[in-house]
Formats: C-alpha cells, sequence, structure tokens
C-alpha cells in the first residue's frame, strides 16, 4: 500500500474548503512524525506501514454508518480493514459501561479510565494491525474523549499531554452536524436520549431536549477549536450518506492511491445508502 | 484551561514538567510515605496513625492501588497479563483519581490530617522504571494536591529484597516487573526492578523535598523521629479533638 507524499495530499480541499494544514513549523523542520510527542514506550514508528483514518464526530453525525460503508468499500478493493471505538477494549470496556452506569463516577476518573481503554486498543489490536499494513477505521479518537472531559472542566493541556504518547492519524474526518439535527437523528433511533449524550451529569437544564442542545453545543465547540489545532478535514455531517460516502472515497483513495472511486454498496449494507 | 498551542508535539517548544499543584486551598493536611518494598514504611506509617488515633486526631489513611472502582480491571489485566507500561500506568492513575476526587481532596477540605501509603512518587519511580517518559507522568499527576510531608524510607536494597523474598512464597508477575523481560528468574527479576525504582527515588530526594528516613534504624526509634517531624512541621492542634 502507497503511503504517499502526505504533505501535497494535506493541502488538497476538501468539501470545497481549504483544508487546515498541520502546523506549519513541524511540516518544513521535521519530517511528520507518526506520534505527537514521545512515542509509546517500546513502539518503533518506522514499523507501521498500515493507515490510522479516524471519524469524528457527536453522536448521530452518522460516523458508523460511514465505517460500514467504508470497510465494504476498502474490502472491494483488498484493502484489509481493522475497526476501533470507545469502550471497547477487554481491559475495561465493560468497567466503564459499568460506572457508567452507575453515575457515581467523577470527571477525573471517568477520563482516565477512557484513556486506559483506548490504549488499550491502540497497543494491542491497532499497532499490530497497523505494522501488518492493515487500514484502521477509527469510530472516534482522542479528540472525543479530549472534548468530554475539557467540558467537565479538566484542563486542555493536561488532556493533551496525556494523548501526546498516541499515534496521530493519517487522516482525520470531522462529520459536522448541528446539535439540532443530531437530536433528531438519535432520537428516531432509539426512542430516547441517554443520560451522558446529553450531559446530564453535568445539571445543564432539567430538560432533556435543552440539556442535550447545550451540552452538544460545547462539545461541537471544543471540536472547533480541535479542527483548527489538528487540521481536521471537516464534512458537512448533514448532507445525504451517499454524499459524504463520496467525499470520504475520494479523500482516502487518494491517500492510498486506489483509482476508482465508484462505489455502490452491496444487498447486506444498502439499507443505509439514502 | 484555554490554550493557544497550535499542536499536541513538544518538538516546537516543550513545556516544562509539571509540578503538583503547591498552592493550599484548604485546611486540612497531607503526609505520605514513600519508598520501595521493604522498606519498612508501611509498618512507620502503620505507628504513625495509631498514635494520631489514640489521640482523637482528625485523620484518616488511604492506600495506593485501593479504589473499588478499578478493582476489576486491574485484576483482569494483572491476571491475564494484558497490561503494558502505559495502560499499567494509567489504570492506576484512574485509581488514584477516584481517591482524590472522593476521599483525599474533599477530607482536605474538610480538615483532616490525610495519611497516605504510597502517593503519585510510586507512580513517577516505577512507571519510569518501566519506560513511562517522566514528563508524561508528571503530567499525568498534575491534578494532585502536593503532600505537607513526604517521607522517603530508604533501605539498603538487600536488605529491602530480602525481607521481601522471605515473607512470600512466590512473587507476582508484574510486582516482580517480570513484564520488562529483565531475567526468567522473578528473584532475580525482582531484584533488578526494585533497584531501578530505588535508583527514581533517589533522584526525587531534592526535587520534590523528601524528608529522608533510614529504612535501617529500629522501629520505635524511627517512630519516635517520624513523630517529632510531623509535630514539627505540621501544627496537630487544629486536628486535635475539638474540647467543649
Amino acid at each position: 500500500m502507497k503511503r504517499s507524499n502526505k504533505k501535497v495530499l494535506a493541502a488538497v480541499p476538501a468539501n470545497g474548503r481549504p483544508a487546515k494544514t498541520k502546523s506549519k513549523k513541524a511540516a518544513t523542520a521535521v519530517p511528520p512524525s507518526r506520534f505527537y510527542g514521545t512515542p509509546l514506550p517500546g513502539v518503533k514508528p518506522e514499523e507501521l506501514s498500515g493507515t490510522l483514518i479516524v471519524i469524528e464526530g457527536t453522536d448521530g453525525s452518522g460516523r458508523s454508518t460511514q465505517i460500514y460503508l467504508l470497510t465494504e468499500w476498502l474490502e472491494s478493493q483488498g484493502f484489509a480493514v481493522q475497526t476501533m471505538g470507545l469502550r471497547r477494549s477487554y481491559l475495561v470496556g465493560e468497567d466503564i459501561d459499568a460506572l457508567l452506569a452507575e453515575n457515581a463516577v467523577t470527571p477525573m476518573t471517568l477520563a482516565l479510565m477512557y484513556s486506559t481503554d483506548f490504549f488499550d486498543q491502540l497497543e494491542r489490536r491497532i499497532l499490530p494491525a497497523l505494522r501488518s499494513g492493515l487500514v484502521v477505521l477509527a469510530d472516534r479518537y482522542i479528540f472525543t474523549l479530549i472534548a468530554r472531559a475539557a467540558v467537565r472542566g479538566i484542563a486542555r493541556d493536561y488532556l493533551h499531554g496525556i494523548y501526546e504518547i498516541a499515534l496521530r492519524p493519517d487522516l482525520t474526518f470531522w462529520l459536522n452536524v448541528r446539535p439540532e439535527v443530531a437530536f433528531d437523528r438519535e432520537f428516531k433511533k432509539s426512542q430516547t436520549i441517554s443520560y451522558w449524550e446529553s450531559g446530564r451529569d453535568m445539571s445543564l437544564s432539567n430538560d432533556l431536549f435543552q440539556s442535550f442542545i447545550r451540552y452538544q453545543s460545547m462539545i461541537k465547540r471544543e471540536f472547533e477549536y480541535l479542527s483548527k489545532r489538528h487540521g481536521f478535514l471537516e464534512l458537512d455531517g448533514e448532507s445525504s450518506v451517499s454524499r459524504v460516502n463520496q467525499v470520504l472515497r475520494t479523500r482516502i483513495a487518494s491517500h492510498l492511491g486506489i483509482r476508482s472511486t465508484q462505489y455502490k454498496p452491496s444487498h447486506a449494507l444498502s439499507h443505509l445508502w439514502r | 484551561m484555554v490554550t493557544s498551542t497550535p499542536d499536541i508535539s513538544p518538538t516546537a517548544d516543550p513545556a516544562p514538567a509539571k509540578q503538583p499543584a503547591t498552592k493550599r486551598a484548604y485546611p486540612g493536611a497531607l503526609v505520605v510515605v514513600e519508598g520501595i518494598d521493604g522498606s519498612g514504611k508501611s509498618t512507620q506509617l502503620y505507628l504513625l496513625k495509631r498514635w494520631l488515633e489514640i489521640g482523637g486526631y482528625r485523620t484518616h489513611f488511604t492506600e495506593w492501588n485501593s479504589s473499588p472502582l478499578v478493582k476489576s480491571a486491574t485484576r483482569r489485566g494483572k491476571q491475564r497479563r494484558l497490561l503494558t507500561p502505559t495502560t499499567f500506568s494509567l489504570l492506576h492513575a484512574a485509581d488514584f483519581a477516584d481517591r482524590c476526587e472522593r476521599q483525599i481532596m474533599p477530607l482536605l477540605h474538610g480538615g483532616y490530617l490525610v495519611l497516605a501509603d504510597r502517593y503519585i512518587y510510586t507512580a513517577f519511580a516505577r512507571d519510569g522504571a518501566r519506560g513511562c517518559s517522566p514528563h508524561w507522568l508528571r503530567n499525568l499527576y498534575s491534578f494532585a494536591p502536593a503532600p505537607d510531608i513526604t517521607f522517603y524510607f530508604r533501605a539498603p536494597l538487600d536488605v529491602a529484597v530480602n525481607r521481601i523474598l522471605a515473607g512470600r512464597p512466590k512473587l507476582k508477575y508484574y510486582e516482580a516487573g517480570m513484564d520488562l523481560g529483565i531475567s526468567l528468574d522473578r528473584s532475580e527479576s525482582f531484584r533488578i526492578f526494585q533497584e531501578r525504582i530505588l535508583n527514581n527515588y533517589d533522584q526525587m530526594v531534592e526535587t520534590d523535598h523528601f524528608v529522608l528516613m533510614d529504612g535501617t534504624v529500629r522501629v520505635n526509634k524511627l517512630q519516635k523521629l517520624m513523630r517529632q517531624i510531623v509535630g514539627e512541621k505540621i501544627s496537630l492542634q487544629q486536628f486535635a479533638p475539638k474540647k467543649k
């Protein structure tokens, strides 16, 4: 698989917007590192031949749908795909579920449990996949974890410090949707709105809708900041599934050196194609 | 909480390693003991605790790695040997954060004398010996309140290691530092691991204002000294039982 000139690719406009390049200083002074800071203990960056692609966005932004479709498309193109997401680690995934169910956990503890969950997946699943040259599709990454903890009062610098040993994605897409649209989609999906998705632990409002909107707006502001800091490729998450998928495929194809971006979902996934 | 740094990357302008916050915004006090296994620190802290309890002082004892919240994860990770230096460190940090947010901070604000058997320096020494970056570790624990006194119990490596080996039928995998792959022999691995930890502690004596305690001194004599230092550095009167 080709890991061709990242600097040039980073300047390609996505969705009609000029792409925000990563720190210019870093691009000219030192070759772009695969890690933000000191690599994880025991990891050799040069061994990682695979590609890490991150899809970020709030609940209801369509991330999971896009990941199903991209997986099928990449596999049809002959690329092996590994996925990751939050609370999926063997080590603490279930423990976090239990903590969330109890509502007794405090912000710092929760933030650190999430970081444990993240690094367990990164070290034991994702790095081996990248060493084997796979394409990793991450359904959320450190950015959601930073945003959620930051709106709960934990210093952004502190959070960036924890994640500076994490792997820097090759591409980070942000599916941006308005909180009102996210509310409609989430409500349609489960006929209710969850405690944590609406930030009920933050006592923003007793009204679930108000609480959801205010919480998701705070998260969105964090993402706007993170987007500038980390050069996200921002997409309009409110346009159709097929349109968003087209933009994602185009960008990923150029990164991986895939010529054709033609794709029609198989029968199994056709219900997602709206 | 606002920052304008353009990237996480420390290549441009590395921030200095963070020290624990020194500002005391609470009436309580924090006394911690540190040192390698077998240095005698737990015995001494227990005796200090008994002295304060018997005197009726408002005091609370807290232990490293004891939060029920992350217990199952730690157990699972250790049993199946899933822990890397990073996840080992983060799991202990989560454990500490839980005790810090739900016990230590509320008690310090409530005017208690908090006694801690091991504190953040254990993480700096032990996780550092596992290969975590000191800078990363300092940031990770930067939310911890700075102790009023940090007693560092120092015993020669042989003395400490022999105390542990004599009393334990079998050393546990992580306890012996087997994850580091230093030696296939557990006792040998333990010894080398403890030596690295000891060196890391020694390097913090000045920077973190440790009060050095000689772990080979007789127990009652050492306890007398410990009580004397606590009496000098902390105004114990404020924790004494209130007379009506």
